[in-house]
């Protein structure tokens, strides 16, 4: 199980423009992945099968919309896959927690601080903040942030 | 002893007898086991080989507020905890007192700006505190300072000593 | 008329509340525990109260700013993290780190991890009943104490690492105190040994219990002495090598059936392999310049970097998202213990509330690090 087999199977999930690969010694992947929120437990699936475990999950709040970043890696040397899904505001991704377990605390907390719902979790409560808070700290509309910005103002695409 | 301007304290003076029984309380000062953040190593650290706790009498931690006097918040406090911290003082029976240790005890400490929305700052705000300890974390000669000016406020009072400049005298300027 | 009696009662379990105030639970945590008598069956560790809010400070604070909380998320491998921050920085900014300032670091990481490790060693045999070894570790967590404290000014929470290099050189005192440590150290594995690894109650206590293997760990996303000890040899040390680790000769310790006693062994061999690392960087230090020139306020190019060390605990990971400010858009820190802490929902079912303690503290959390 390797990164190639990896690569094979997600190609044949998402479209092949949406593979970019990435230079290691700059920013720390060797793939990411643009996903549809429809495909990503298919990449997830994928991921399962070559071998890979999760290493994180976190989200990213965008004047357009907000962002849930998937890391990926694998027990061996240099095999860091990124995958990125975009969603508009009240959208809702479903879960990835029936193939890999660690995504049940990462995706609580991705509620918590971002207030993005995952369909079929098993248990959604808030994780970090006390039960009964209402606000979601992380969202660039709470508290004290030094920037609003959109996607096109950080990210130069196309990066392929 | 001019000892009546103190806020309210039992009903019966006993004199000398009390005396003994504060010099009693002040050097078998039991803490208990709470450390929430970094200061917590600090404080066992303080408890262990070389900066010895025991030599003071204070160094048997309790686990439970019911057989502890002596309260030591170290750590930062966060609002999710703050009602246990509450909990905890009012099962603690009296005489009690508490130990505010390091910054984030005493006024939220490097966690404490105008958006932080998950902190308590400082300890002072949800029990009363009668040493407070700075430092982040403070060494633990710092805590055994703190234990010595909290040991000074029990046997003297208002009299006590508030720098601990000198050595700690019992029989001294009545 | 049917005599109605009552419902048998067939639920013979109840619930109980282990924390957040508990001597064992090593910080806030709190396990909320369904237990049929002692058996538990179910875990839910609940956690959240020592949440300070690290990930929101630092969207409103320069990058520089960062570097106090950065030692604050773990504190028992501080420099550790710091580290991995400021690579984290210099990787994105294209800093280069001049080869004395990597090699201090690596030194004063791998003491961190030392003494890391030794606090855990006397936590976990002291929550076992032993309180021995903790006044023994203690001791010689000193020694180590005192070294940092001579080159950073801080026991416990370093701001040491700064961008470019270090803050303060070493001299001539710290590199005989450190050498004069590493061979009291060894001495001192014998002790060890003896005391504990040898008891037999200790080995009762920890063999066969809190059994964490390969595909555990791979669904939960373990990384760090439980993956290690259940047979994998991974090591970002190794795997994805940063800083000077790649010119030094050092294994991986594993075991074979990821109990709690493989999990300890893996963790005592871990310190005698980094007494090595620190002997080799002493005697390869080389002379010159401990800080890059950096500009005052940082200022990285846009887009997102991952950047991976192996703390004490586990593989770390800095990620930051950058808007070409002097402000981070974002920094999430992927800290080991929270995907080794989620592994007791699954570990602890079926075991005895005795085994609790001991699978807990060899799993080895900070709980400040996993609620940031």
């Amino acid at each position: 199980m390797s990164l190639e087999d990896l690569r094979e199977a997600l190609s044949k999930i998402v479209d092949a423009t949406d593979i970019f690969p990435r230079d290691y010694q700059k920013d720390g992947c060797v793939l990411e992945i643009r996903a549809e929120a429809d495909k990503l437990e298919a990449v997830a699936e994928a991921a399962r099968e070559a071998d890979f475990f999760l290493e994180c999950i976190t989200g990213l709040d965008f004047t357009n919309g907000l962002q849930v970043i998937y890391h990926f890696n694998a027990f061996s040397n240099l095999s860091r896959v990124l995958v990125r899904v975009q969603l508009v505001r009240n959208q809702t991704l479903s879960t990835i927690s029936s193939i890999y377990d660690a995504a049940i605390w990462y995706e609580r907390e991705v509620f918590d601080l971002f207030g993005i719902h995952f369909d079929n979790h098993p248990d959604l409560r808030r994780i970090l903040l006390p039960e009964d808070a209402d606000f979601h700290p992380l969202l660039k509309d709470f508290g004290k942030v030094h920037a609003f910005r959109s996607t096109e103002e950080i990210y130069d695409e196309p990066d392929a | 002893m001019a000892e009546k301007e103190l806020a309210p304290g039992p009903r019966v003076r006993l004199a000398v007898l009390e005396e003994v029984l504060n010099l009693c309380r002040a050097n078998s000062l039991w803490p208990m086991t709470f450390g929430l953040a970094c200061c917590a190593i600090e404080m066992m650290a303080a408890g262990a080989s070389r900066f010895d706790l025991d030599r003071f009498g204070a160094g048997v931690f309790r686990p439970s507020p019911r057989q502890s006097d002596l309260m030591i918040v170290a750590g930062t406090i966060a609002k999710k905890m703050a009602p246990t911290i509450v909990t905890l003082w009012e099962q603690m029976p009296a005489p009690k007192w508490c130990i505010a240790m390091g910054n984030c005890a005493i006024s939220g400490g490097p966690f404490e700006y105008d958006g932080q929305y998950a902190i308590v700052p400082g300890a002072d705000l949800i029990v009363p505190v009668d040493v407070y300890v700075p430092g982040c974390p403070p060494r633990p000669e710092a805590l055994i300072q703190g234990f010595l000016a909290l040991e000074d406020k029990i046997t003297k009072g208002e009299k006590r000593n508030v720098l601990r400049r000198f050595k700690r005298s019992i029989v001294k300027n009545r | 008329m049917t005599n109605q009696m009552l419902e048998p009662i067939t639920e013979q379990t109840y619930y109980l509340n282990m924390g957040p105030q508990h001597p064992s639970t090593h910080g806030v945590l709190r396990l909320f525990l369904k237990l049929d008598g002692e058996y538990i069956v179910e875990a839910d560790p609940i956690i959240g109260y020592g949440h300070r809010g690290h990930e929101k400070m630092a969207e409103s604070h320069l990058y520089e700013q960062f570097l106090p909380n950065s030692s604050r998320m773990d504190y028992l491998s501080g420099l550790l993290f710091n580290h991995g921050y400021v690579a984290a920085v210099e990787k994105m900014v294209g800093i280069e780190v001049p080869p004395r300032a990597e090699y201090i670091r690596v030194i004063c990481a791998e003491l961190n991890r030392i003494s890391s490790h030794l606090l855990w060693f006397g936590t976990y045999v002291m929550d076992l009943g032993g309180f021995t070894p903790f006044l023994y570790c203690f001791d010689d967590r000193e020694n180590i104490l005192d070294i940092l404290d001579h080159v950073s000014g801080s026991r416990l929470t370093y701001s040491y690492c700064r961008f470019g290099g270090v803050a303060k050189d070493i001299d001539d005192e710290f590199i005989s105190a450190t050498r004069q440590f590493i061979q009291r150290l060894r001495s001192r594995w014998d002790d060890y040994h003896n005391l504990v690894t040898k008891n037999v109650i200790f080995i009762h206590r920890a063999k066969d219990v809190g059994v964490i293997n390969r595909e555990l760990a791979l669904r939960f996303g373990c990384t760090g002495p439980i993956l290690r000890g259940a047979g994998v040899a991974y090591d970002i040390r190794k795997a994805e090598p940063y800083s000077v680790y790649p010119e030094m000769d050092f294994e991986i310790p594993t075991g074979t059936a990821g109990d709690a006693l493989d999990r300890y062994m893996v963790r005592l061999q871990e310190m005698e392999q980094s007494l090595r690392i620190i002997e080799q960087a002493l005697d390869r230090l080389p002379d010159g310049p401990i800080k890059a020139a950096v500009p005052h306020k940082v200022r990285p190019p846009k887009g997102d970097y991952y950047f991976a060390v192996e703390s004490a605990r586990g593989a770390l990971g800095f990620y930051i998202v950058s808007d070409g400010t002097s402000y981070p858009y974002r920094l999430k820190a992927r800290v080991p213990s929270y995907g080794n802490l989620q592994v007791l929902t699954d570990v602890l079912p079926g075991t005895l509330v005795a085994d609790t303690i001991s699978i807990l503290g060899s799993i080895d959390i900070v709980v400040p690090e996993v609620d940031r």
